[in-house]
């Protein structure tokens, strides 16, 4: 698998400052391994954490009933399908997972029409609110949904993108990203779907350009 | 594909991103962790001898107190404690990666040892069986102890 290396930036709130990083056009066996050698550990520890500051369990990060071994065999099956991923200091800070090929648009306006399906996206542990505080890197959602975006134009699917956003998401995609929010999806564990036309697609690029 | 963007268009998002959770997509709900994790059926009831025996010796072997172990490898001092004394003990899956990564063995190998996962290595389980029997702790680590350990690290260390 051949990887193109994008240079990005991240912002670094530790420090305070901008962090050079790199935008990966692939998901390869160095994020499996970042994402099961530290990631998982890590995740761990912010959840027993959890556990012991006796937080009810329904206030848990995402908690549902999955275990981790499903989880990483449903990660590996995923190798396979096109993503993106971000590595800073050496380490995957964020992976995205797409489907080019199964998903259709649902809004009125481009029903039926292709777009880039966004099956996974997920910011290392230290990089998220509800677990680190504060959270290490900035701006990595914004870069992988423009990766997708990227992505979408390639393929002349003009932008459009969907995906069902975690229930502490739906803020940023609504919000941030200027999506279409289409509701509860049953189908999805009740995770709301969110679909970007190519007019919020070019929006939510603009909206980086502006000062 | 190559992607043009800007430094100033990533720091003016990391800006408006800030601290936000960015979770898409069902596989990125995080898996339950309380110790429920493992569904009964997959983990075994039967009492983990080499393990406990196996983290002792290795300790031991480097000359390490209770203490200073789980300070190395931010686990709770009790549960090495239990893990060391109480054969029916159940470690918590956080601790079995904590201790494969510090003795440097696979954590799949360590997690069927530990009976945490069914065992689908019936010649590791085996050679966990045999050197519990071989490694009955006695005060300082024997000449026998220590080839015990090692032929068993041997076996955990193949990767599969």
């Amino acid at each position: 698998m051949t990887i193109t290396v994008s240079p990005i930036f991240l912002f670094n709130a530790e420090r305070g400052e901008p962090e050079a990083a790199e935008l990966w056009d692939g998901i390869t066996d160095q994020q499996l391994g970042d994402w099961e050698g530290e990631w998982v550990p890590e995740l761990f520890k912010a959840v027993q954490k959890l556990h012991r500051a006796g937080v009810e369990r329904r206030h848990w990060p995402q908690s549902r009933h999955w275990n981790w071994r499903k989880k990483t065999e449903a990660l590996q099956g995923m190798l396979a399908h096109p993503g993106f991923s971000i590595v800073c200091n050496g380490m995957t800070q964020g992976m995205m997972i797409v489907d080019t090929t199964m998903k259709r648009c649902r809004i009125e306006e481009q029903k039926g029409k292709n777009l880039v399906y966004v099956e996974f996206v997920e910011n290392a542990p230290w990089n998220r609110p509800e677990l680190a505080q504060p959270p290490l890197y900035r701006g990595i959602g914004s870069i992988l949904i423009r990766a997708a975006i990227a992505l979408s134009q390639e393929l002349e699917f003009k932008g459009r993108i969907g995906l069902h956003s975690l229930p502490q998401a739906n803020s940023f995609y609504a919000n941030t990203c200027g999506m279409s929010d289409l509701g509860m999806d049953p189908d999805h564990q009740d995770l709301r779907y969110f679909e970007m036309t190519s007019e919020q697609a070019e929006a939510f690029i603009a909206k980086g350009n502006q000062p | 594909m190559k992607i043009e963007i800007t430094k100033k268009w990533c720091l003016r998002m990391a800006e408006i991103e800030a601290n936000a959770e960015i979770g898409a997509g069902l596989y990125a709900l995080d898996p339950v962790f309380d110790g429920e994790t493992m569904p009964a059926n997959e983990t075994s009831e039967e009492p983990s001898i080499a393990f406990g025996r196996f983290v002792r010796l290795m300790r031991r072997d480097r000359g390490l107190t209770l203490e200073k172990l789980a300070e190395d490898t931010d686990v709770e001092v009790a549960e090495l404690v239990e893990i060391e004394e109480d054969t029916h003990h159940k470690p918590e899956l956080r601790t079995v990666y904590q201790l494969a990564n510090y003795f440097k063995v696979p954590r799949g190998n360590l997690l069927q040892v530990a009976g945490l996962t069914a065992p689908r290595d019936n010649r590791l389980i085996d050679e966990a069986v045999r050197f519990a029997a071989r490694s009955e702790s006695v005060a300082v680590l024997t000449p026998e102890e220590r080839a015990a350990l090692e032929a068993f690290v041997a076996v955990l260390s193949e990767e599969k």
